[in-house]
């Protein structure tokens, strides 16, 4: 299949590349870092690798009936440092993101400052080299932080979601830079959250959450389970307490040296989030506690769960070898925006024409 | 001397079309769209008293969204074509 590769965007001449940073600076084209020249070049061979017309429709933003096509999400990866290979995860992401569950313009509108946090899963993380070990959450490898860094720029240069203009972020967090997990699957006897969600163990897939800041806690002093998920139960509570009351799709990240204890008590994933929705709790009354009790009104004993059912508590395996610590990653707003896992439908072991 | 592709958002929009204002609101029924944040409440009974008292309106029709995240529901948008004129665009 030959594809035409007829590429329609404005095109423009930069006599060095320093040149062109300024100019992607000054017309907000980034995210504040440098960002890679997108030749027609580059562009095309990510369009190619992934078997992609230039025109081929990723989706189509609702609320403003913005179009995203290859070409245009193409350019954003390069210039966000994406390799072709990574191009068909940035796809399969911005194709989650603008499902009618994930309600992208309320996450990326919102004064709330979450970011869009990409949890990948199958075999296409061995391929792109992503590690699910050091760093996590943090600057793992260049996929994960290129496909994250990608992501935003696509919503900052087609949808406008930038700081003042469509995103009214009071703080954000530095997850809007780029957010985005590779779970260590290789390292677990637990099933993938994307093979839990979608029943396929084999697929690639991408899982996208509108989430605020990773709030890490750390629990070394027992190994067993309960007591463990009790300290990731307490961080849950805190939150619900501290920011947002609502229910919704709550991440918890165990890395190895906490995930041992729960592999030698024979816990899976389905026994913790059955845990956490039992216990991560919280009465009215408890927001007298933190400075809220002004809100706790006429109904002190009403009880909020933050988890709709346990379904909604995604588990991930990941992080260094060592540390007992844990991470919860809470939604951006309750069940505002629904987490979306998305299969990578791109031919990635096509052979390229 | 090198070229690059432009990232940001090309096609071109159609203008966006405003409805006529009416000359005044007397008589004219006028719908209220919530977002559904608590402090709308306040605010939108004192706007619906004005209205009706100061304005003279024949009626005022309050709705509120199912998701103040979210485009308004399609029955709110449904309903709004039998009225004269409405507010929406509240924020927190």
């Amino acid at each position: 299949m030959a594809l035409s590769l007829d590429l329609r965007s404005r095109r423009l001449d930069f006599d060095d590349v320093a040149a062109f940073q300024e100019f992607a600076h000054a017309n907000n084209w980034s995210d504040g870092l440098p960002v890679v020249p997108p030749t027609a070049e580059a562009v095309a061979a990510c369009l190619t690798w992934s078997l992609m017309e230039p025109d081929h429709l990723i989706g189509v933003e609702p609320v403003r009936q913005r179009a995203l096509t290859a070409e245009k999400v193409a350019i954003n990866a390069v210039m966000a440092g994406c390799l072709p290979q990574h191009f068909p995860v940035v796809v399969t992401a911005l194709t989650a993101m603008l499902s009618e569950p994930f309600n992208l313009h309320g996450p990326t509108a919102s004064t709330g400052g979450c970011g869009v946090l990409l949890i990948v899963n199958g075999p296409i993380r061995n391929e792109l080299g992503m590690s699910g070990t050091f760093n996590a959450l943090g600057p793992s490898d260049r996929a994960s932080t290129s496909i994250g860094r990608a992501v935003r720029l696509v919503l900052g240069n087609l949808l406008e979601v930038r700081p003042g203009e469509i995103d009214r972020s009071t703080f954000g967090h530095p997850g809007k830079i780029s957010y985005c997990i590779a779970e260590d699957e290789e390292n677990t006897p637990w099933l993938s959250v994307a093979a839990e969600r979608l029943g396929d163990p084999y697929v690639s897939a991408v899982t996208a959450v509108a989430s605020m800041a990773p709030r890490q806690l750390m629990n070394e002093w027992t190994t067993e389970p309960t007591e463990i998920l009790d300290t990731f139960v307490a961080e849950i509570k805190a939150n619900m307490t501290h920011y947002s009351i609502w229910s919704g799709n709550y991440a918890i990240v165990i890395p190895p040296q906490l995930r041992q204890h729960f592999d030698a008590a024979g816990w899976t994933k389905a026994d913790i989030r059955a845990y956490v929705f039992e216990k991560a709790r919280v009465r009215r009354d408890e927001w007298a506690a933190c400075g809220k009790a002004a809100i706790v009104g006429d109904q002190p004993d009403r009880e909020y769960l933050a988890l709709p059912d346990p379904d909604h508590l995604l588990v991930i395996a990941a992080g260094g070898p060592a540390g007992g610590f844990g991470a919860v990653i809470p939604p951006w707003l309750g069940t505002r925006s629904h987490a979306v896992t998305t299969a990578i439908g791109a031919c990635v072991d096509c052979e390229v024409p | 001397m090198f070229e690059v592709l432009d990232p940001t958002y090309s096609e071109a929009s159609e203008p966006l079309q405003l409805v006529n204002r009416p000359d005044g609101l007397g008589g004219l029924t006028v719908g209220i769209v919530s977002n559904g944040k608590q402090g709308t409440a306040t605010f939108f009974d004192a706007l619906e008293s004005e209205l009706r008292t100061t304005f003279g309106v024949a009626d005022v029709v309050r709705v509120t969204k199912g998701n103040y995240s979210a485009p308004a529901d399609p029955d709110i948008m449904h309903s709004a074509q039998h009225w004269h004129a409405l507010i929406a665009g509240i924020g927190d």
